[in-house]
C-alpha cells in the first residue's frame, strides 16, 4: 500500500523535473536509489508503478533501481560496518551504542529521454 | 538525452508539510502527530488529555481513518472542533491531506492540534505531515518487541506512550526490555507510561506537553 504513495509521488516528481528541464518527455528509464533502511520494497515499488505508470509521462519506463546499503558507526568500538538490517548492537564489538548513518535515502538519481 | 537529479522521491510530501508547519507555527498552533497501530487506544488517551487540559488550552483534533467517522464522532461528543480525513484505502496520512483538512479548522481557536494518523507502525513512519511533535502509541497488549521490530516509526518520534498500562499484571509485557531497546535505537525518545481508564501517568505526559508549546499559551 505504502509502495503505491511512493510510486505517485516518484511519477509527480519526474514530471516536476522535466517542466523544471523544459522537457515533456517521453522517459525511457528511470534510475532510483533505495536505501535497505528506506522502508521500501523494490518488487512491490515495481509492482505499483507497473500499475500506475500507463497513461503518464512515464509509461513504458525503465525503472532501475540501485540499492543502497545501510551503514552504522559505533561509537564504542569505532567502527563503521555494512548492516544488513536494522541492528541493535554494534556486529564487530557489540556495543549498543551505535548510530544507523546510511540506507533511509528513497531518491530519484536520473531520468533518461526518448532522443 | 538524461537528466541527472538527486532528489528525494518525497519531496513534494516535505515541502507541503514545511509549508503546513510554517502555518502551523504562524498561527501559534502546537500540532501534533499521533501514530500507533489500530486499537493501541489513540482516541481513548486524547479523550483523556483533552479532559486534564480542559480550560488549559484550546484543542482542535483531524482524525485520519480509512472508513467512517467513529473516532471524529467521539472527538465532537466532547465539543472539541475536529475534521476527519477518510484516506479510501491508503496506510497513512500525507502532508497534502492536512494541507486541505486544515482549511476546515479555524486555526485561530485553536492551540493545539492533535493529528490522530491513520493506524499502522510502517507506513505512517515515511510521511512527515508538519507536525512539531510526534507522539508513537503502543499498548501493553501488543508485546515488549515492538520497538525492535519496527524501528522506523520509534526514531522519528519524540516520545513512546505505553499505554493500557492498567493491564501490566495481567500480561508478560517487560518494560525493562522496551526501555532498553528504545535507549538504544531511539535515544531522543523518551517513554510514557499510562492507563486512559484509570489516569495513571497522564500528569507527567500532560505537564510534559504543556512544556512544549509555546509560552503564549503554556
Amino acid at each position: 500500500m505504502h509502495e503505491l504513495s511512493i510510486a505517485e509521488a516518484l511519477i509527480e516528481q519526474v514530471q516536476r523535473e522535466l517542466n523544471r528541464a523544459g522537457q515533456r518527455g517521453p522517459v525511457k528509464r528511470l534510475e532510483l536509489c533505495v536505501g535497505r533502511l528506506s522502508g521500501v520494497h523494490c518488487s512491490s515499488l515495481r509492482f505499483a508503478f507497473d500499475l500506475i505508470s500507463p497513461g503518464t509521462i512515464v509509461e513504458g519506463a525503465k525503472l532501475e533501481i540501485a540499492e543502497a546499503a545501510a551503514v552504522c558507526q559505533c561509537r564504542g568500538c569505532g567502527s563503521r560496518q555494512t548492516i544488513d538490517d536494522l541492528v541493535v548492537a554494534c556486529p564487530q564489538c557489540g556495543s549498543p551504542e551505535i548510530t544507523i548513518e546510511e540506507g533511509r535515502d528513497l531518491l530519484l538519481r536520473g531520468i533518461e529521454l526518448e532522443e | 538525452m538524461k537528466l541527472v537529479v538527486a532528489t528525494n522521491i518525497l519531496k513534494a510530501n516535505d515541502q507541503l508539510a514545511a509549508e503546513n508547519r510554517a502555518r502551523f507555527q504562524d498561527a501559534g498552533v502546537f500540532a501534533v502527530n499521533v501514530v500507533g497501530s489500530p486499537g493501541c487506544g489513540k482516541t481513548t488517551l486524547l479523550e483523556a488529555l483533552f479532559g486534564r487540559l480542559a480550560g488549559r488550552l484550546r484543542p482542535a483534533v483531524i482524525e485520519g481513518d480509512i472508513a467512517g467517522s467513529i473516532d471524529a464522532e467521539r472527538i465532537e461528543a466532547l465539543g472539541i472542533p475536529v475534521v476527519q480525513i477518510n484516506t479510501d484505502g491508503a496506510c497513512h496520512l500525507d502532508a497534502t491531506m492536512i494541507g486541505s483538512a486544515v482549511r476546515q479548522l479555524d486555526l485561530s481557536a485553536c492551540d493545539l492540534l492533535a493529528i490522530e494518523n491513520v493506524g499502522n507502525l510502517v507506513c505512517t513512519a515515511g510521511f512527515d505531515l508538519g507536525e512539531q511533535l510526534r507522539l508513537v502509541l503502543l499498548g501493553i497488549t501488543e508485546g515488549d518487541d515492538k520497538v525492535v521490530k519496527y524501528p522506523a516509526i520509534f526514531q522519528g518520534s519524540d516520545a513512546l506512550i505505553l499505554t493500557k498500562a492498567d493491564l501490566l499484571p495481567h500480561t508478560n509485557f517487560r518494560v525493562e526490555r522496551i526501555t532498553a531497546d528504545l535507549r538504544r535505537l531511539a535515544p531522543k525518545a523518551l517513554l510514557f507510561q499510562v492507563s486512559a481508564r484509570t489516569g495513571d501517568g497522564l500528569g507527567p505526559l500532560v505537564e510534559w506537553l504543556m512544556g512544549k508549546l509555546p509560552k503564549s499559551v503554556a
